[in-house]
């Protein structure tokens, strides 16, 4: 939840709270994943065209689910609410820029 | 520019730390108002902490100094991420600075709080294994989760790679904390995405620059990844008859040609542009104008280039596609376990 209290994901982070390790098991010399998929939010997909998109889950909006929050080389940051969870699907709404206090959109200084 | 998101100050609002190519740790610290403008995080000299590279905002270049690193002759190093991480269990956060160039990972600790951070100016090199903390094809930022669920942090972290050319791209590793509180202990990495290969005729993954993040996305108890990249792929041509063949050499050669002309036209404007404002202010509003009135006479030549270099560079592609380079964000579901599977997390 930003601004506001500690999202739980962090807190759980923090607490040092653990994810069953039963559940992550895998057989050994096979890939641990699905075949990727390009996540999408609104209707292009998350993070096209950025330089270097670099992203992060996390409760931006305090409802408390996922959110996405994506940071880029030159500095700046776009968050992308959980907008639908369908079963394992889960559907992004389109990016915005992540504001801060001023109002203007987060940017951290590169060269 | 990877971001943490913790409430580096305990003040009970979530802050954002990261670090950029300008080779320093950043915060926006958190209010009920919002997020603040960023700013370096200093250590308690007052001294922007780093690497050893960093972007001189005052002199405008890039430079190095040995005085993080206790030595004379600095290697090149960029901090281009930074996590906050209680190392050593004493109830504040430290400081890790993950490297660019060769990947390296330090620590830098806290001798303070968290409210009233005191950090060394000093840094210390993080081990995987019996080695260095180190990804040789650049690393892009490492991020703290437990991976394998015995309570501690472990690393993930992403490499570079070849980020233009069809060289070798990046993957993703773990590095597990074989250690105890307040005394981690990373052991060497292992391969959670392999580096790509790439040579696909469609974007089918993050090939190079990935960064990488951990949750449980889906909610099934167990922990994906999303990872931001770039994708590069080829697309599939059409078999080509013998005169689109030599149509295509020749469609070659002239776009060489004439992105060779404008790459010296570009470099003769920049010349002339650094003669005429010799003495000028750099960043100055003179130097601006100046320089846009100088690329202004250029104009006409420059479209004009850059037209024929369209123009070649379509008919090429309907002949002999390009490859193609674009960054997304993709997601790595965990497969589901069946009963009986191997336990290896």
């Amino acid at each position: 939840m930003i601004p506001g209290a500690l999202p739980t994901l962090v807190l759980l982070c923090l607490a040092g709270v653990s994810f069953p390790s039963a559940a992550l098991a895998m057989p050994q010399g096979s890939s641990l994943f699905e075949a990727p998929r390009r996540l999408r939010a609104g209707d292009t997909y998350l993070g096209a065209g950025r330089m270097y998109p670099s992203p992060v889950f996390q409760d931006v909006n305090g409802d408390p689910q996922l959110d996405i929050v994506v940071g880029d080389l030159v500095g700046r940051l776009t968050w992308a609410p959980q907008a639908l969870q369908d079963g394992r699907l889960i559907i992004f709404a389109k990016e915005r820029a992540l504001k801060g206090r001023s109002g203007e959109g987060l940017k951290f200084h590169n060269w | 520019m990877s971001p943490q998101f913790v409430d580096f100050n305990a003040d009970g609002h979530v802050d954002i730390l990261t670090a950029t190519f300008d080779g320093s740790p950043h915060i926006s610290f958190g209010s009920k108002e919002g997020f603040g403008k960023p700013e370096h995080i200093l250590d308690s000299k007052g001294e922007r902490i780093l690497i050893s590279s960093f972007w001189n905002y005052k002199d405008h270049q890039h430079q190095e100094t040995g005085r993080a690193l206790g030595v004379e002759t600095p290697p090149k190093e960029r901090c281009i991420s930074a996590l906050a991480f209680d190392w050593d269990a004493d109830g504040d956060y430290d400081l890790l600075l993950g490297g660019y160039e060769k990947g390296h990972l330090y620590r830098q600790m806290n001798e303070g709080t968290n409210a009233e951070p005191r950090f060394t100016g000093k840094n210390i090199a993080v081990m995987a294994g019996d080695a260095p903390f180190g990804i040789e094809a650049k690393m892009t930022s490492p991020r703290l989760v437990d991976w394998d669920g015995d309570g501690d942090m472990d690393i993930i972290a992403g490499s570079f790679g070849d980020v233009w050319g069809q060289g070798p791209g990046g993957g993703v590793f773990l590095y597990r904390n074989t250690g105890t509180r307040g005394k981690p202990v990373f052991a060497a990495a292992e391969t959670l995405i392999p580096v790509s290969l790439k040579g696909k005729a469609l974007p089918t993954r993050p090939d190079a620059g990935l960064y990488v993040d951990a949750a449980d996305y889906d909610g099934d108890g167990d922990l994906d990844l999303v990872v931001g990249g770039y994708s590069m792929w080829t697309p599939e041509g059409p078999e080509l008859s013998s005169a689109q063949q030599d149509r295509a050499k020749q469609l070659a050669a002239k776009k060489g040609a004439l992105q060779k002309e404008s790459l010296e036209l570009s470099r003769a404007i920049n010349r002339e542009i650094l003669a005429v404002t010799k003495g000028m202010e750099r960043g100055s509003k003179e130097l601006r104008l100046k320089a846009a009135e100088i690329r202004a006479t250029h104009s006409k030549k420059t479209r004009n280039l850059s037209k024929s270099i369209r123009a070649v560079s379509q008919e090429l592609e309907s002949l002999v596609p390009a490859p193609k380079r674009k960054s997304f964000v993709w997601l790595y579901e965990r497969k589901q376990v069946r009963p009986g599977n191997d336990s290896r997390n």
